[in-house]
């Protein structure tokens, strides 16, 4: 296939995997971190970018031996998977015996995962508090395709754009973030994970992302272009 | 050798995290700080200092990258590592440092409407903890970076080095080291400590907001006081996620490395005996051995991966369904 339209595609699928995956972080934001509401207490795109940075570090000492697509994204994938994983379950060891809270949702009845009750656990006046399994899982998967997303983007760049590793490494860490700001727009603030009714906006928001990573896959194609690195 | 330098990275993984997650507390940056500014508004004044510089993960990666830009260039100069990382550091915290006096003093000053002073004590006796703590947090972290860089020469193995440079690589550990003590040890800091008067065991209520402990065991209640409290708990774990984490990414790379072949290749390339030389031969002539070394190296290192996230939410659950057996469901008002 022709390099330009395998970075293209590649950016494209890349930015449109990552918006996927902020939308199925549970990110709570200020209010978790006074458990006063469910999810990890921290900004959206600061903890998708965390997890993708994991991801991407683990990506990019797999790409110098092995040039097989697939198994560099599925590296970075891999790397934000656990990056998440080990966070939302410490931050839940700090909810249950630092603060003394149960994880439950605040948006919905009952865990649709373990289908256990979650509202006479929750606090009054709270928007639920910690990381209940429903979240849990929705996160870890948010963590498998942003990491997927970011490590694709960075292979194309590596490989089909011909960049210099530190030099992919910065432009996918520079469309990422721009995919990742978009999501969390759209998100607006927190969101629990794929039961979260705010789940519902997202066509929005992979359209957008959609848009803005067609226009930095056609932008980096003229970079190598002109640049020399391809063609 | 290898595995000597990657228990290294992980300690000091650990100890630069529960410094991060300290200094955060210290200076009362991230998430919690939004109760310090709303403390003066519901009319709580107190003696809080008020870091919200920006969210911990860019301020991190901006400390962090100014640290290995300098160690960096300083490097390029010959400059013994021992000597380069410190000096870099320096760097970072210089600019830490000028951004927790305009910080503090023009969110304190815009509430002025509120009757907030700026107390000079609070601004002085804080800084040099800040500085402190941030310095430890920044120098591991800049370590980490120096040691993946150049972790193939370290260990006799040249094809190990990592192809990021250093300031990237301090950049990548800034941004996540930031992200884990945002996410983690800002729990302990703004749901139990800032809170301290109301019930343990129970989220904070939004008609709590505001209203946070200013008094302490003694006197009126600084950043002080928070710093030596986070540090029993919320501090060595949020050390402990982001050790964790680099801990479980180190350990099946190098799983992958050691099952898949590449390690022994590796090895056996670098060494003068007649094996290093069949292999090197070998590789040169056959380049589908090596590809496929990697690809087997990449696979293992994928599916130890998902098993240990897979145990993870093992555990996850694990802990749910302990909390919700030991705690009950909520018997409050």
């Amino acid at each position: 296939m022709d390099p330009i339209l395998l970075i293209v595609v590649c950016v494209l699928a890349g930015g449109v995997l990552a918006s996927l995956g902020v939308h199925l972080l549970p990110v709570g934001g200020a209010p978790a971190a006074m458990a006063t509401a469910t999810g990890v207490a921290t900004g959206t795109v600061m903890l998708m970018l965390g997890a993708a940075m994991c991801g991407l570090f683990t990506a990019a000492s797999v790409a110098t031996y092995t040039s097989n697509i697939l198994l560099v994204s599925l590296s970075g994938a891999v790397g934000s998977w656990l990056m998440m994983g080990v966070t939302m379950l410490l931050a839940n060891l700090l909810y249950v015996f630092g603060v003394g809270v149960v994880p439950v949702s605040g948006r919905v009845d009952v865990d649709p995962i373990t289908r256990e009750s979650q509202k006479e656990y929750k606090t009054p006046q709270c928007d639920g508090h910690g990381v209940p399994n429903v979240s849990y899982i929705s996160g870890m998967m948010g963590a498998l395709l942003g990491g997927f997303g970011g490590a694709l983007m960075y292979f194309a760049l590596l490989e089909y754009a011909n960049f210099e590793p530190t030099m992919a490494g910065v432009a996918a860490m520079g469309i990422f973030v721009a995919n990742a700001i978009i999501a969390a727009y759209n998100i607006g603030g927190t969101i629990e994970g794929f039961q979260d009714p705010k789940f519902k906006r997202l066509p929005k928001a992979l359209l957008t992302c959609g848009i803005i990573s067609l226009l930095s896959g056609v932008l980096v194609s003229v970079v190598a272009n002109m640049g020399g690195l391809i063609g | 050798m290898l595995f000597a330098w990657m228990l290294l990275i992980v300690f000091l993984a650990l100890i630069a995290c529960m410094f991060e997650d300290l200094e955060s507390d210290m200076g009362s940056q991230s998430n919690p700080n939004s109760q310090v500014q709303l403390a003066a508004q519901v009319g709580q004044v107190n003696r809080f200092f008020n870091k919200a510089i920006s969210g911990e993960a860019p301020s991190y990666a901006l400390y962090c990258t100014i640290a290995g830009v300098v160690a960096y260039v300083l490097l390029l100069r010959e400059v013994n590592p021992l000597l380069a990382i410190p000096i870099g550091a320096l760097a970072g915290e210089a600019i830490h440092v000028i951004f927790s006096v305009t910080a503090h003093v023009g969110r304190t000053a815009a509430q002025k409407r509120f009757e907030q002073p700026i107390y000079l004590d609070v601004l002085y006796g804080h800084l040099l903890p800040i500085a402190t703590h941030g310095f430890m947090a920044t120098l591991c972290i800049t370590a980490i970076a120096y040691i993946q860089c150049n972790l193939g020469t370290l260990s006799g193995m040249p094809a190990l080095n990592h192809p990021f440079a250093l300031p990237l690589l301090a950049f990548i550990w800034g941004i996540t080291v930031g992200a884990i003590g945002s996410s983690t040890g800002d729990i302990h800091y703004g749901a139990e400590r800032e809170f301290q008067d109301r019930p343990f065991g129970e989220g904070k209520r939004v008609v709590y907001h505001g209203k946070i402990t200013r008094y302490a065991d003694c006197g009126v209640r600084t950043q002080k006081d928070i710093a030596y409290f986070c540090a029993k708990y919320g501090g060595p774990v949020t050390g402990l996620t982001f050790g964790v984490i680099i801990l479980f990414e180190s350990w099946r790379s190098l799983v992958g490395m050691m099952l898949g072949g590449y390690l022994p290749l590796q090895e056996a390339m670098a060494s003068d005996t007649l094996l290093g030389t069949v292999a090197r031969v070998a590789t040169e002539l056959l380049p589908a051995i090596p590809a496929a070394i990697g690809d087997l190296t990449a696979i293992i290192g994928i599916l130890v991966g998902l098993a240990i996230g897979i145990v993870l939410i093992v555990g996850n659950v694990v802990i749910v369904k302990w909390a919700r057996k030991r705690y009950g469901p909520f018997v409050g008002e």
